[in-house]
């Protein structure tokens, strides 16, 4: 039991952070100063996720958490993202988030947050290098695991692909407008599609608005009808033997009869 | 050798791959890494795994090149010199990673992990794991599928390959991880049964690898732009004599003998 | 006498799934005995072997009542890694369960664990090295064993510790009769010795029986334990012996050889051996040489197969079976020709392997449409129902192949194999996991299979299998043919591979029915 509450407050803490991540320069634009973008606060940033993530990994890893099995599937598909992620992206698509997409609708939102962020730490240190991004990137892939996990899980076959294939398509714009929150307050500063300090929300939501169609719809465009393509064409089969593997993961054990049982 | 003397030269060689895109350094480090690798791969099937990751690596670099062309925009000279410069990068750090996976055993290196770490270290060391175990099954579901009449070459064969690599990958993970656990993984602490010492051999590769790495993080830390290659425009990248020794350094393993196994 | 594991009314389901494999079992194992778990294909004898260490529930899931005290330690209340030191358990696929890459270090893997002495293990490993006589490849990389050696690893890797109690599901499946002889003589020693308890499932009954001193069976959820012969006689139709005691009414029924030459009664004269008559050569290969690295495991080995024959391919392990298999289907690479019909084989359409590994096969979601998948793809035009009903896993249908027991996937695979109706069939070493009432079935199918569309060799180490099904024995030694011919002649004066019936009524006699058949013609002579 009382792993499963850190688990928890964990898996909050780790997505709190996130999102002051990404908004902070939007509270407090006085820090804002370098040119490159997080080029003072990200190191702390970074620090503080990787801590937070690390520690929700070592929890969801180790005694009490997802247990040795899940460890086990986690290693094995954050495996595979890293191979999928060796050819390299088409636009802004890459195959890597079809293992999110797939492994997060069959196995719940804490193992698809928990598979995005292991997985693409894993394959940053292998193929797509470190940098301050790194953390931000896990973050947002461990969201797309986590809304993949949301959908309903009812209902027919056909109805899962597409809703799958759907929420693949939007979260193949999603991505790429958070991802581009990182930046998005350093590098347009001041023109007609920067972050103002000065003006209010809405003119914000305009200019930013202005600046993901000029410099990201193209781009994640390729992301989104790739997830959707790859989810229509090949997930079926694959969202099968995740979902055999999921159902295999419930380890709650329940002894109607003895008082002695618990959560495995 | 010790698993930890391997577990730094890797690092230390993955620094260097990964801090620079200068075919200058990239190139005599894969030759590095070839020769450490001759010298003292191991006996198992995961020796073969340097075959394999070279095999990877020279399609990585490929499709990085050729993708290019399907970027938004179009093809450029600069882009696809780029591309190519980040492919070349990838395609030695799995190089690097392949020779690693060839001269030691993941396990061996999960045993360094400490107890609390167990369990994320299992991962790990399942996901190094991986590589060979679903090579073997990638061979022996062709084969068989091919055996029953399954037309292999065909795309619409695509499901009959992939799932059942995917799910005996899954079930073998859960299987080791499920006998890990029945055989008393983690439980207290280990003993060994034949501890690795940190010979002079070891010492020294483990030392030649922060001899390599260090040059390398001081020149990606000043921002010298020594480890980069212009590529607008493009032009010959730079070569330091310094860096390139530090390359160097990192075939100290092929001038330390390989233990004899005691019988 | 205490008991070394104790059953409490345990109860057990799967989750997500109504049915209790286990319905209110109560046991008890006393310290030192070798028990013989025993039932049909697919009756939850893997499930109530795991539950011993705790993999059930800890690992699995469901809905569990009771419990299990192992070292008066409920499973319930520790995980599996608390019980190592008590329980070791050789799973049915010993490859799989690897840790280490060399030999040597799986031994030491587990003491390791608990923190031993460097010292003691030193010793415990070579003491079990020498145990199971595998000190030759000590050294080797365990991804290069055969599987007579993995599963010899697996058990020794299990032993090492020292356990009170050994779980072992099917563990001389890979094994050929003098190495499961030998291996089940080790443990035997072990608990007479040692006063270990051993725990194993097996379907092979002639290897086990012998040595079991209590037996459980199970069937429908229940599990029963008692004395092997009243047991062997409730819970299951083998070994040969058993049958012949069953056909000819002898109480209580034999369990071994020895037994059932003490009830035999006078000898039937030998009967005339068999030559199958040849039909048309359909499978010819010659000259067949091929290595693995530099080690040259055939050498020029000649084979003919005529239409409707049923070739056996025995031979320990390591005599070059299964890599003839894969020369012959082209997988491997050989020096010599082989042709099916005059031309040359091609792979999935004249000749089908079905592979010792269900799994790599194996991809729907359902059994039927893994059989109607291989019809698709060959065109050949086979029912896939009455393929299932004949091997009797029609009522298996609409599972999903891979939650089913190793036997039963077994029976998919191979039931996915024949429906490509490919005139040379190749299984290799296709009854593991089988019960008797399966393998029945599997007979009966192939010898139709034969008749209507060619010739089927398989490579085995199942000796009553071979005396039942085979028209031909192929006995392969180092790499080269040494015997080849009908089975009562090659198997007959064979001490390794003689089946049952040879050893109590003399060389010639293969099976209880022929056996039987002869003695009661004997009797009607002298009435």
């Amino acid at each position: 039991m009382k792993g499963r509450s850190s688990r928890t407050v964990l898996l909050w803490v780790a997505n709190l952070l996130g999102v002051a991540a990404f908004l902070w320069p939007f509270v407090l634009p006085a820090a804002i100063g370098g040119q490159e973008a997080h080029s003072v606060d990200a190191p702390w940033i970074l620090a503080g996720l990787v801590g937070a993530v690390g520690g929700l990994l070592f929890v969801e890893l180790g005694r009490g958490g997802l247990g040795p099995k899940a460890v086990a599937l986690i290693g094995v598909l954050g495996a595979a993202m890293v191979v999928l992620r060796l050819p390299g992206s088409v636009g802004g698509f890459s195959p890597l988030f079809l293992v999110v997409l797939i492994a997060g609708n069959a196995f719940g939102p804490g193992f698809g947050f928990v598979l995005g962020a292991t997985g693409l730490l894993a394959s940053a240190l292998f193929v797509g290098g470190l940098g301050p991004w790194v953390p931000f990137q896990m973050v947002a892939v461990g969201w797309v695991g986590m809304g993949a996990g949301v959908l309903p899980r009812s209902g027919g076959w056909r109805i899962r692909i597409a809703a799958l294939a759907l929420y693949g398509f939007v979260s193949g714009y999603l991505f790429g407008a958070v991802m581009n929150l990182w930046s998005w307050p350093y590098i347009a500063g001041g023109s007609a599609i920067g972050w103002d300090a000065t003006s209010g929300p809405a003119a914000n939501l305009a200019n930013y608005g202005r600046f993901y169609v000029l410099t990201s719809l193209v781009w994640d465009t390729f992301r989104a009808v790739g997830n959707a393509a790859m989810v229509l064409l090949i997930g079926r089969p694959m969202l099968g033997a995740l979902d055999r593997a999921a159902r295999k993961m419930d380890l709650t054990v329940r002894s109607p009869a003895t008082s002695s049982g618990g959560s495995a | 050798m010790h698993p930890g003397a391997w577990l730094i030269w890797a690092l230390g060689a993955g620094t260097v791959a990964a801090s620079t895109t200068n075919p200058f350094y990239l190139f005599p480090l894969v030759a590095v890494s070839y020769l450490v690798h001759s010298t003292h791969r191991g006996t198992g099937p995961q020796a073969r795994s340097f075959r394999f990751f070279l095999t990877f690596a020279a399609f990585a670099f490929t499709t990085r090149t050729l993708f290019v062309a399907l970027t938004p925009g179009g093809p450029t000279w600069d882009g696809l010199w780029f591309d190519a410069l980040e492919g070349a990068r990838l395609a030695t750090l799995l190089i690097v990673f392949g020779t690693f996976n060839a001269v030691t055993d993941p396990f061996k290196v999960l045993r360094l992990a400490p107890r609390r770490f167990h369990e994320p270290a299992l991962a790990a060391a399942l996901a190094l794991s991986l590589t060979p175990r679903t090579l073997e099954s990638v061979t022996q579901v062709r084969e068989a599928q091919r055996l029953r009449g399954m037309d292999v070459a065909r795309w619409r064969s695509w499901a009959g390959l992939v799932i059942p690599v995917l799910e005996t990958g899954m079930e073998q993970a859960v299987v080791l991880a499920e006998s890990m656990d029945a055989r008393g993984h983690g439980r207290t602490r280990r003993s060994r049964y034949r501890p690795e010492r940190w010979t002079t051999g070891a010492m020294l590769i483990a030392a030649a690898a922060v001899a390599a790495a260090g040059p390398f993080v001081i020149a990606y830390l000043d921002h010298s732009g020594a480890l980069s290659v212009p590529t607008y425009p493009i032009r010959w990248p730079s070569v330091s004599m310094w860096l390139l020794a530090g390359v160097f350094c990192l075939g100290m393993p092929a001038l330390v003998p390989r233990h004899e196994e005691r019988r | 006498m205490t008991a070394a594991v104790s059953i409490e009314s345990v109860s057990f389901s799967y989750p997500g799934e109504s049915l209790r494999v286990i319905d209110d079992a109560i046991l008890q194992i006393e310290e030192g005995s070798f028990v013989l778990v025993t039932g049909p294909t697919g009756s939850g004898k893997s499930t109530f072997l795991r539950t011993i260490n705790g993999l059930v529930p800890h690992f699995t899931g469901g809905v569990f009542q009771g419990r299990v005290l192992v070292g008066g330690r409920s499973t319930v209340d520790v995980t599996p890694r608390e019980l190592a030191d008590v329980v070791a358990f050789v799973p049915q696929d010993p490859g799989a369960s690897f840790v280490v890459d060399r030999v040597e270090d799986e031994l030491a893997y587990a003491m390791e664990n608990l923190g031993m002495e460097p010292h003691t293990m030193r010793r415990r490993v070579e003491e079990t090295l020498d145990l199971l006589a595998i000190h030759d490849i000590r050294g080797r990389s365990v991804r290069t064993l055969s599987g007579g050696e993995r599963q010899r690893v697996a058990i020794a890797s299990a032993l090492t510790p020292g356990p009170r109690v050994l779980v072992l599901d099917e563990p001389t499946s890979q094994l050929d009769p003098q190495g499961a002889e030998d291996v089940m003589a080790a443990l035997q020693r072990l608990v007479h010795d040692l006063g270990m308890t051993v725990i194993c499932a097996e379907h092979r009954l002639e290897r086990v029986a012998g040595f079991a001193d209590l037996a459980i069976g199970c069937g429908g959820g229940r599990f029963t334990i008692g004395e092997p012969h009243d047991i062997v006689d409730r819970f299951a139709s083998g070994p040969p012996v058993a049958r012949l005691g069953r056909l000819a009414g002898w109480d209580p029924i034999p369990l071994t050889v020895r037994e059932a030459r003490r009830m035999r009664g006078t000898m039937p004269s030998p009967p005339p051996i068999e030559i199958s008559g040849a039909g048309a050569p359909i499978l010819s290969a010659s000259g067949i040489v091929a290595s693995y690295g530099d080690k040259q495991v055939l050498h020029g080995v000649n084979l003919l197969a005529a239409e409707g024959e049923i070739v056996a391919i025995m031979g320990r392990n390591g005599a070059g079976k299964s890599t003839l298999l894969r020369c012959l289907v082209g997988l491997h690479r050989h020096e010599g020709s082989v042709e099916i019909r005059g031309s040359k084989p091609v792979p999935g359409r004249t000749i089908a392997l079905c592979p010792q590994s269900p799994d790599s096969i194996l991809f729907k979601e359902t059994v039927i449409e893994e059989v109607q998948a291989t019809v698709s793809y060959t065109r050949s035009g086979v029912d896939v129902t009455t393929v299932l009903s004949a091997l009797g896993i029609a009522g298996r249908s609409h599972r999903h192949p891979r939650d089913l027991s190793a036997g039963e996937r077994m029976l998919v695979a191979t039931a996915a194999t024949v429906a490509g109706g490919a005139p040379v069939l190749l299984l290799d070493e296709p009854t593991r996991g089988l019960d008797l009432a399966a393998k029945e079935k599997l007979q009966d199918y192939l010898r139709r299979y034969v008749a209507a569309r060619g010739a089927v060799l398989f490579a085995t180490h199942d000796v009553e299998l071979v005396a039942e099904l085979a028209t031909r024995v192929i006995l392969l030694a180092n790499g080269e043919v040494i015997a080849d011919g009908p089975p009562a002649r090659v198997l007959g004066d064979s001490p390794v591979f003689a089946p049952q019936m040879a050893r109590v009524f003399g060389p010639g006699w293969l099976t209880p029915e022929q056996v039987h058949g002869a003695m009661s013609a004997g009797e009607a002579r002298t009435r």
